[in-house]
């Protein structure tokens, strides 16, 4: 009775359906009312055994009693910051600046303040104000490394390495010598010193065994990435893997591993390494990119939710991951027009080597070479040494030449 | 080309199936929304605030194992209304009286956010509304309170900082009465007036149904492909017309009550929370629906039996109803009557259309043009409207691999 195409019928329309139906996730788009009490709406960025969330507790019921406490309101804002970097969670930072809020719009606040609105300042892009915050701490305190450090990360990212420089050697007479040196390396990396950097971190990484290990994945990282933009990529796999060896969550060493990676056209790798889950949108991007290069479906719905994450972001009103967003239009939108202007944007703020690529491959997608003239310009002068970035400005550089040709053809 | 159609339509599957270890949970700087309609003396909106940020006020978590259950979120409630309200002040010569009618959840791009109901009247309309936001503020430096705010059709936005907390909005002072009526029923995400009858909930719904209908093209079209040849029997692949009136009859009757039970079994699972399917799919489907019921006019290979297509295809329109009910916003404490309601205007609508189509249809059934143009052109016309739809929708749907 039953023909071939009733069944046939039934299975793509009926039970295919149902099986949807029973593995999907709840994705409604509307407010609702769960079926069951314990059903579980939300996880706390709190993990198992972890004494941070009974501390910030702690710490914000003291306040709550006596909220000029500064030295309670110094070691709570410490620890939200310690937890932002910790989870890359952006609300961490608004409570910090709350506990701050006391001092928060004074000229001149103690200095322990300073420098921790300088680095929350830092932390949302607001490098001016950060600067100056910065400045004004160590000119009160010249022996302030903690200021001096920041100080010298924040005029490194927005390109004055030179400053960058001299405040790492103000650094050294006043902090611990391995900070000193790791804190010119970096500055040395991108100042065509890239192996002389690396090998300085050699000689430190090797003598220094008792320094605490969130400083020594901090120098391996940085040693990684000078190796990756040397083209020793052997090097740079294995000191990557050695930094997240002793810290698997760093949200940075894993971001700047992933895109080691995705250069070496390791997109599976990427998957591994990034959990689909990642709470952190600077690793969900990588992850979507790899799953682009991977063709693997998921990639439509990650950049989905990318897309809602940048559209709630200019929602409030900012604008603080122009690099990211830049590299969202190139890599998965297709709109490298897009992306030149958010590169460019991005370009006035923020001069890092992940800038000058982001410029030059938003550029040369958008076949306007003469939109990376700023960064081509910047890569020289700086000496900024990078294999892959020497490679897409070669690229460019034959770009311009055919546009030539055919423009006089 | 059924072959082609059922590839294209399992790759959809595919993506759907593999797009569910979607991280639902990331990280943003926290954002509450605020939507507020004015009318006349009456306020109405929603608000949706982030369940961790209620956690960081007001402590959800109570059993203190790092994940917030919808237990723990019912139990407090009227903690959470309260701690919201506090924080918000409307005000036109006097502030308003605001009050939490319901707390439902919703999924923002960041995870699970509580949605309060609010209502409640200000006198004066002709006065300026002044919004004093004072959310989170002391908890959080940078949090933002988003503000929609929509009077008279007229729509505002607004950004509340804690540099900017306090900010006055010109409203229209009048609505006239027949803008009124139509906000009354047009039952917008949000509005749910706390005095509302059942009868009025009933009416409002039924309204919605049948306006669904009504707008709903790929409905009336799919309708329309399984009622065209219902004046005519098929006969080895060719079609005559009907010769009595009572076989017709029978026919339609069976077509709509296949396709009415069907699409109400689904739409109520759906409504209910019991069946789940992402909206986009549905759409994607429904159109194919529609697609292959006009095909199957020209080329038969669909069930023989026009009941049993108008049985199984109901199923996915039923799940596409149900979308447009979920996203009217469902009052909790009337479920039953909007649901029903809404199933109501559905049936009119749908009846609407068979007075319309079918006695035109029977008349014109042995003229010589009906059949290669009523049947013919236009299976042919919804064909073609409809696979339009599927390839926009399923292109949205991005599951092609260019």
């Amino acid at each position: 009775m039953l023909s071939c195409r009733v069944i046939a019928f039934t299975t793509i329309f009926v039970i295919a359906p149902l099986m949807v139906i029973g593995l999907a996730t709840p994705v409604i788009a509307a407010p609702r009312v769960p079926a069951n009490d314990s059903d579980v709406l939300e996880r706390l960025p709190t993990r198992a055994g972890d004494s941070t969330a009974r501390t910030a507790r702690a710490l914000r019921e003291a306040l709550a009693r006596d909220s000029k406490n500064i030295n309670v309101a110094v070691e709570a804002a410490q620890l939200h910051i310690a937890n932002a970097r910790r989870d890359s969670d952006p609300r961490q930072l608004g409570q910090a600046e709350a506990v701050l809020s006391p001092w928060w719009g004074e000229a001149s606040p103690p200095i322990p303040v300073l420098v921790l609105r300088a680095t929350i300042r830092q932390s949302v892009h607001e490098f001016a104000s950060a600067r100056r915050d910065l400045e004004q701490a160590v000119k009160r305190d010249p022996k302030n490394g903690q200021a001096w450090l920041t100080l010298s990360t924040v005029q490194q990212v927005t390109g004055d390495l030179a400053g960058a420089a001299q405040s790492c050697e103000r650094l050294s007479a006043n902090s611990i010598l391995f900070i000193a040196i790791t804190c010119r390396s970096t500055v040395d990396a991108a100042n065509g010193r890239a192996a002389f950097a690396y090998q300085q971190l050699d000689i430190l990484l090797e003598q220094s065994a008792g320094i605490p290990s969130s400083l020594r994945s901090w120098a391996i990282t940085l040693q990684a990435e000078i190796a990756q933009r040397l083209g020793k990529n052997r090097d740079a796999e294995r000191l990557f893997r050695a930094s997240l060896a002793i810290d698997r969550d760093d949200a940075y060493t894993i971001a700047a591993y992933a895109d080691f990676l995705l250069d070496e056209k390791r997109a599976g790798a990427v998957l591994k390494l990034i959990p689909a889950d990642t709470r952190a949108d600077n690793l969900l991007l990588r992850r979507a990119i790899a799953a682009k290069q991977a063709n693997v479906p998921e990639a439509s719905t990650l950049i989905d939710l990318l897309q809602a994450r940048f559209d709630a972001a200019l929602a409030r009103g900012s604008r603080v991951h122009l690099r990211e967003e830049a590299r969202f239009e190139v890599q998965l939108r297709n709109r490298p027009a897009v992306a030149q202007k958010l590169a460019q944007e991005n370009w006035q703020v923020q001069k890092e080597p992940a800038d000058v690529r982001i410029l030059i491959e938003s550029a040369a997608a958008n076949s306007d070479p003469a939109a990376a003239m700023e960064a081509v310009r910047w890569v020289r002068t700086s000496r900024l040494e990078d294999v892959t970035l020497r490679k897409m400005i070669a690229a460019l550089g034959k770009d311009v030449g055919r546009t030539k040709k055919s423009g006089a053809a | 080309m059924a072959g082609r159609l059922a590839t294209f339509i399992l790759a959809a599957f595919a993506a759907a199936i593999a797009g569910i270890s979607m991280p639902t949970l990331a990280h943003k700087p926290s954002d509450s929304y605020l939507t507020i309609k004015v009318d006349r003396d009456n306020v109405s909106g929603q608000w949706d605030i982030a369940l961790r940020d209620l956690d960081l006020a007001v402590g959800l978590d109570i059993d203190g194992d790092g994940t917030i259950t919808w237990g723990e979120v019912k139990s407090q409630r009227d903690t959470i209304s309260r701690y919201a309200l506090s924080h918000l002040t409307l005000q036109r010569s006097t502030p308003c009286t605001l009050n939490v009618a319901d707390v439902l959840i919703d999924e923002h791009t960041d995870g699970a956010y509580a949605v309060l109901r609010v209502a409640g009247t200000c006198t004066d309309a002709a006065a300026p509304l002044t919004v004093d936001y004072r959310l989170l503020f002391d908890l959080d430096a940078q949090h933002r309170g988003l503000l929609k705010l929509e009077s008279a059709g007229q729509t505002t936005t607004a950004i509340f900082a804690t540099t900017s907390r306090s900010q006055q909005f010109a409203v229209a002072p009048s609505v006239s009465a027949t803008a009124t009526a139509s906000v009354a029923t047009a039952t917008g995400a949000g509005v749910i007036a706390p005095a509302t009858s059942p009868i009025a909930t009933l009416v409002t719904f039924v309204k919605d149904g049948v306006k669904h209908i009504a707008s709903g093209f790929d409905h009336i079209l799919f309708l329309i492909a399984l009622l065209l040849p219902a004046v005519m029997i098929r006969e080895g692949g060719r079609w005559r017309p009907a010769t009595a009136l009572r076989p017709t009859l029978m026919n339609v009757a069976g077509i709509v009550t296949a396709f009415t039970i069907a699409h109400s079994i689904t739409l109520s699972l759906a409504v209910l929370g019991i069946v789940d399917v992402p909206s986009r799919l549905v759409e994607s489907l429904i159109a194919a629906s529609v697609v292959a019921t006009a095909l199957d006019n020209l080329i038969p290979f669909l069930p023989r039996r026009r009941w049993q297509v108008a049985f199984i295809f109901g199923l996915l329109h039923g799940l596409g109803f149900a979308s447009v009910l979920l996203d009217l916003g469902l009052p909790t404490t009337s479920l039953a009557i909007s649901l029903f309601g809404f199933n109501l205007g559905v049936e009119i609508g749908q009846l609407l259309l068979v007075l319309a189509v079918v006695p035109l249809a029977y008349v014109a059934r042995s003229t010589r043009a009906y059949r290669p143009l009523a049947i013919g052109l236009g299976s042919f016309a919804i064909a073609f409207v409809a696979s339009g739809w599927l390839i926009e929708r399923a292109f949205k749907f991005e599951f092609m691999p260019f």
